[in-house]
């Protein structure tokens, strides 16, 4: 009974386990930035619910942001655990009913969604009542967690359909979103379950014809391209090509572009939209710059820390490959980091769509900025990239290398702040700021090829 | 010529290689068998410098897999069990990319004629991620040999080929000079295309001898390893 729910749970505990032993220090940072994020958050509510101010998170904000979370996870899950695992060719071979198979998938991952949601919510709580916050609204949590089974149920229909070769039948889930989104209220989501379990089900019936979804794509048109290249340039036309063909420079330049919008729109409004009118001469000043400093972080992180991260990370299977050419340890660093100059690139959008709001006084400063903390999304993130390589932990690390950057960052801040005081050129400070920069980059990278070649080294060489 | 001299290799507890010393000499075919678990591809992984070891030394043509890395590595061809590729790229950008990071710029011509030889020339342009198990092992062969190493190390070279290219490949084998060594269960393979025999059981050899000897002497590979392995009780 439910073998396979059990295999699929066991083989993810199990996995998670091994890594936990792999990378100890990563996961323990992770669990600490999980119990850090939970108090802030709590701390969050508390102030919001004691200070008077204009920002207004109702509950349905908090509801759509649960609800799409676990959406998005539970996408990702169904197609990791079904779509494409070639485990599932066993299960399937068997004489239980393929759409049983696909169905106790479903339960696997819907299982683990619960799970998730009931430690974290409530850790959340505990830490509510903890300041002293009213806990007690069972029917709200009702709500939740009604919602987080809506959100498993769509999630599994959307992404058996997506790879169906009949996409029409995405058209139901599609409108139930759309009928979300137009109403706003959780009680429209929870009214709606049994219509979101009808489709799962009759998706899982279906599963099968999206089961191990490939596209032989031909690439013609591209033979041109091919040519032999110098070492260097050969690494970076791989990198940049798995990242084009990925669609994520595309992403990247979307990015930059809206977080340019947004932060330029809250450096003009962002003291009116959050902050009492009582309260806006003294602890208002300090919102514009904010809002410039988070615009360059989440484009950095978005640019430099993923894919920098991701260039070691994703190298799972495929290491054997570099490791039995003659190539040095350096030059492979640099050439897999090479790949990074295009993705700043795709930063620049950033600069001129926050000027619009920021005008261009700010634009040297801005620039020289986006590319410091740009260099030192690079510095932070390489060295770690390459201590788990192939670990596929990338998630749990961009959260961690995210709170380093984030504190690098606002000790630079802090110390600019005190040179322009203090200097009236600070333009000479800037640019010894960024010389210094460049040379911890090299020593990074110089760090990160010896901890590569520490990877490979034999323990005893005669 | 690869010599391995002394090598220990443990996993934990397990022990995979115990102390084993090979010397593969040119121009020869060399087979290693061996039950699985044996060792077999975990030697073939230290000898190209993938994978560290405890304990003892590995020279490729006299330069130390770890000591002079990228000399050894230089005279290397490699393919691996389950040859994982980047999936993104097609068959052909991964096998430029190999061949510029080996700096052979007149790869051209060398790559069109292996892959059609081994009949992969006509799939090229698709990505890799789209290919068979077949298809991929082709691609992984044709990065390996794509350079005429001087030592060419193979682990389990047929599996997943077609008959038509399994039979190229191990004319391939018999007619190419240099050390080439296979890992494999395959004991028509060894007796098609092996000079010399190494059985590994439990991280040991057990056995090593030339395969004409071997045949004539207990009628088969096949037979020689079930005697063998009868004899030591295992």
């Amino acid at each position: 009974m439910f073998e396979t729910t059990k295999i699929v749970l066991t083989e993810n505990t199990r996995s998670l386990i091994k890594k936990l032993k792999d990378a100890p220090f990563l996961y323990v940072m992770f669990l600490g930035m999980i119990l850090f994020s939970i108090v802030i958050f709590s701390f969050a509510a508390y102030f919001l619910m004691n200070i008077e101010t204009n920002l207004d998170i109702s509950l349905e904000d908090v509801f759509f942001t649960v609800f799409f979370i676990f959406f998005l996870k539970t996408v990702a899950d169904f197609y990791n655990n079904f779509t494409k695992s070639q485990l599932v060719t066993y299960s399937l071979s068997t004489q239980v009913s393929q759409k049983r198979t696909a169905f106790e998938i479903f339960l696997a991952v819907l299982f683990t969604d619960l799970i998730i949601w009931f430690s974290f919510s409530l850790m959340f709580l505990f830490t509510l009542s903890v300041f002293r916050i009213n806990i007690n609204y069972p029917f709200e949590y009702l709500l939740f967690t009604l919602g987080v089974i809506t959100a498993s149920c769509i999630g599994c229909a959307v992404s058996v359909n997506f790879f169906s070769p009949k996409k029409y039948r995405l058209l139901p889930m599609l409108i139930l979103l759309g009928f979300y989104f137009y109403f706003s209220h959780p009680i429209y989501v929870v009214f709606t379950l049994p219509l979101a379990i009808i489709h799962c089900g009759w998706s899982i019936k279906n599963s099968m014809e999206s089961y191990l979804f490939s596209k032989r794509k031909e690439r013609t048109k591209e033979r041109s391209l091919v040519k032999i290249r110098s070492i260097i340039k050969a690494q970076f036309h791989r990198e940049t090509t798995v990242l084009w063909r990925d669609k994520l420079l595309f992403s990247f330049v979307f990015t930059s572009i809206t977080t340019g919008l947004f932060s330029g729109y809250l450096f003009l409004y962002g003291d009116e939209i959050l902050i009492p009118e009582s309260l806006r001469q003294t602890i208002g000043g300090f919102l514009p710059s904010m809002f410039l400093f988070l615009g360059v972080y989440v484009v950095v992180m978005y640019t430099a820390v993923f894919p920098a991260l991701n260039l070691f990370l994703n190298e799972e299977k495929t290491m054997w490959i570099i490791r039995c050419l003659p190539i040095k340890n350096d030059t492979v660093v640099y050439g897999k980091v090479s790949a990074l100059a295009l993705c700043f690139l795709t930063t620049i959008p950033f600069i001129p769509y926050i000027s619009i709001f920021t005008g261009f006084d700010k634009l040297g400063f801005l620039l020289w900025f986006l590319v410091f903390s740009y260099i030192a999304g690079i510095i932070v993130s390489v060295p770690l990239g390459v201590k788990y390589v192939g670990k596929k932990s990338d998630i749990l690390l961009l959260y961690s290398v995210s709170m380093i950057l984030f504190l690098v960052l606002g000790l630079m801040v802090s110390f600019i702040n005190i040179i322009e005081r203090f200097f009236d050129y600070p333009i000479i400070f800037y640019l010894l700021i960024l010389f210094f920069e460049i040379f911890i980059l090299y020593f990074s990278l110089k760090f990160s090829s010896q901890i590569l070649a520490l990877k490979y080294k034999s323990t005893y060489p005669l | 010529m690869i010599i391995v001299n002394n090598v220990t290799k443990t996993y934990g507890k397990i022990v995979a290689l115990n102390n084993v010393s090979f010397n593969f000499n040119n121009s020869s075919v060399i087979a290693i068998m061996g039950e699985n678990g044996a060792g077999k591809s975990t030697l073939l992984k230290i000898c190209t410098g993938i994978l560290p070891f405890d304990k003892g030394q590995v020279t490729i043509d006299g330069f130390d897999i770890v000591k002079d890395s990228i000399k050894a590595r230089e005279q290397i061809g490699y393919l691996p069990e389950m040859p994982d590729m980047y999936e993104r790229l097609t068959g052909r950008e991964f096998l430029f990319y190999i061949a510029s990071l080996r700096k052979l710029n007149d790869a051209e011509d060398r790559i069109g004629e292996i892959t059609k030889m081994i009949g992969i020339n006509d799939f090229l342009d698709y990505e890799i991620g789209s290919y068979s198990k077949g298809m991929k092992q082709k691609i992984s062969v044709t990065s390996a040999i794509m350079h005429n190493p001087k030592n060419l190390l193979l682990d389990e070279p047929v599996y997943g080929l077609d008959p038509l290219t399994s039979r190229a490949l191990q004319d391939f084998i018999k007619n190419r000079k240099g050390t080439t060594v296979i890992a494999t269960h395959s004991t028509q393979l060894v007796e098609q295309v092996a000079d010399i025999v190494y059985l590994i059981m439990r991280g040991r050899i057990i056995l090593s001898d030339k395969v004409s000897t071997l045949v004539s002497r207990y009628g088969s590979i096949e037979e020689t390893y079930f005697q063998t392995k009868d004899g030591l009780n295992v």
